[in-house]
């Protein structure tokens, strides 16, 4: 059953003249995992603004079509209670810090604190979220005083103790090294196993091949792919309109037309190349 | 990186123990006091008198001097200096600097904002010394403060220190590209000017996102909102803040009465 039902969605940003998305009909099944790729311009970010709630009730502009999450509709709620159903993260770990809390045990209890969950329940729940996510030693940190990756995980934290319906994360690790990269991607990992709803926005395609259920391929405000990462991402289209590829695929394919590579398909990830090279 | 961005220091002091509205009353009668004594001196001995000791009492004499004597003197130094110089309406000519006549009267008035700046600067470095900014906002908006009010507030209060590490990050980014950043003083204003862009356009970029960030999690939600901790409010707090609002109001009488 589709828990993201986007229909026919165009959206142009205030003062501009080109829609950001057009004409985006998309659905997310329950529990499903998606990420979404596509060049710098492609409405990615846009795209997770609009499941967010941000589009339009944030950044205003034109938005048609309709977005409805869990049976409810985006433009008939409010901001701040859409966000209980659909949890955003984004880049910028630094910058998703309230600034107003003097731990990271506070810092995840902000949002509860919003909404009104009764003290003995948000402690509760920010100990679990902690759990969960593996950050339960950082309770007595200031958030300031962590490393990119661990800000994350605590940025990260901070929507799931929400417990949103959807998850949405906009490129959480293009700002980590390969050990928060690695972090944030064990996280969002657990979070896939309990069965959540990921919408993920990701640069590095072989991290996605391993992870997610299904690619989406964004180019100029439209959806270009749709399917099984494995189809998505060794696809030709990709290389032609300059979406960033794995250099396995890229490794294989030259290594196809030196009739090195026998396989049909093509590989994503180290292990499927090494599998195809040497057997 | 300073891990609390912040002028906050956590110590063991009664101060520390107060409820920060309580804090709050101390630094605005300190404000009041001082500036509608009257009088040169009574900036001055606000200073001296009350914030000094406030800030030994709270085991944070040293931070204050450093506060103190990083921003707080150069800024009411530049200001007692611009004023002495271009402000005019003074009689008695102290001296001359080429073509600007320096006034005994004009002196005077600019010694007299420029301590009155010295107090309220120092007044509120004395409030964030000795109060976390979480413990503020959370007390302000338990009273009834608008929560977008106590954000506004804070992240005000805040400005500072964050600013200075965005422009540390900055200058350090600039440095490793070769920029020149420890020559003659002159050399280094004018190396303020690359700093300016990307500083004054990051902070608008990160105001946007932190916006996003805290109306993800329900910022402006309209429900009743909970609290993680209690802040303490005393019987204690209750006294001392009937006494400084009393302290306030003859302050303000005796101003009224006097002139």
């Amino acid at each position: 059953m589709a828990i993201v039902n986007l229909q026919n969605i165009t959206y142009k940003y205030p003062l501009t003249e080109t829609p950001a998305l057009r004409n985006i009909t998309l659905q997310v099944e329950e529990g499903e995992f998606v990420a979404v790729i596509g060049p710098n311009g492609a409405g990615k970010s846009t795209l997770c603004y609009t499941l967010a709630g941000f589009v339009p009730h944030f950044f205003k502009g034109e938005l048609a079509g309709s977005v409805e999450v869990a049976g409810q509709e985006s433009s008939q709620s409010t901001l701040h209670e859409w966000v209980l159903n659909v949890g955003l993260a984004f880049q910028n770990p630094f910058n998703q810090i309230s600034g107003a809390k003097y731990t990271v045990f506070e810092e995840i209890a902000f949002g509860l604190e919003n909404i009104g969950v009764p003290r003995e329940e948000m402690k509760q729940r920010v100990t679990d979220a902690m759990k969960l996510t593996g950050i339960s030693d950082l309770a007595d940190r200031s958030p300031y005083s962590l490393s990119g990756g661990q800000q994350q995980r605590v940025a990260l934290t901070s929507i799931l103790v929400m417990q949103p319906k959807v998850l949405v994360l906009d490129e959480p690790t293009s700002q980590m090294d390969p050990i928060g990269t690695r972090e944030v991607f064990g996280v969002i990992r657990t979070m896939t196993e309990k069965g959540m709803t990921v919408v993920l926005v990701e640069h590095k395609v072989e991290w996605i091949a391993n992870f997610a259920d299904r690619v989406i391929a964004l180019y100029e405000g439209q959806i270009l792919l749709d399917g099984k990462p494995g189809e998505v991402l060794t696809s030709d289209l990709l290389v032609e309109k300059g979406f960033g590829i794995s250099r396995y695929t890229s490794v294989a394919r030259k290594a196809m037309k030196l009739g090195l590579w026998k396989r049909e398909s093509l590989p994503v990830t180290l292990e499927e190349a090494v599998e195809g090279f040497t057997r | 990186m300073n891990d609390r961005l912040s002028f906050y220091r956590k110590k063991n002091s009664p101060i520390h123990t107060l409820n920060p509205f309580t804090k709050l009353t101390l630094t605005l009668a300190l404000i009041v006091i001082g500036i509608v004594g009257g009088g040169y001196w009574t900036a001055s001995l606000a200073v001296c008198l009350a914030i000094a000791p406030l800030t030994i009492f709270s085991k944070l004499f040293g931070d204050y001097l450093r506060v103190a004597f990083r921003l707080i003197l150069p800024t009411a130094g530049f200001m007692f200096v611009m004023q002495s110089i271009f402000i005019p309406g003074g009689v008695t000519e102290l001296f001359r600097i080429g073509p600007f006549s320096i006034e005994v009267e004009t002196v005077q008035r600019s010694y007299l904002i420029a301590s009155r700046i010295f107090l309220m600067v120092s007044a509120f470095a004395f409030l964030l010394l000795t109060t976390h900014p979480s413990e503020l906002m959370t007390d302000l908006t338990r009273r009834g403060l608008p929560p977008q009010f106590s954000y506004v507030l804070i992240s005000t209060l805040q400005i500072i220190p964050q600013m200075q590490a965005k422009a540390q990050t900055i200058i350090s980014a600039q440095r490793s590209r070769g920029l020149d950043t420890e020559s003659s003083f002159m050399k280094r204003i004018g190396l303020l000017v690359p700093l300016v862009g990307p500083l004054v356009f990051g902070s608008l970029v990160e105001v946007e996102e932190r916006a996003i960030a805290i109306e993800a999690r329900g910022f402006t939600s309209t429900r009743v909102k909970t609290f993680l901790h209690d802040i303490p409010d005393t019987h204690m707090d209750k006294i001392i803040r009937w006494a400084l609002l009393a302290l306030i109001i003859v302050a303000l009488a005796s101003k009224i009465w006097l002139s």
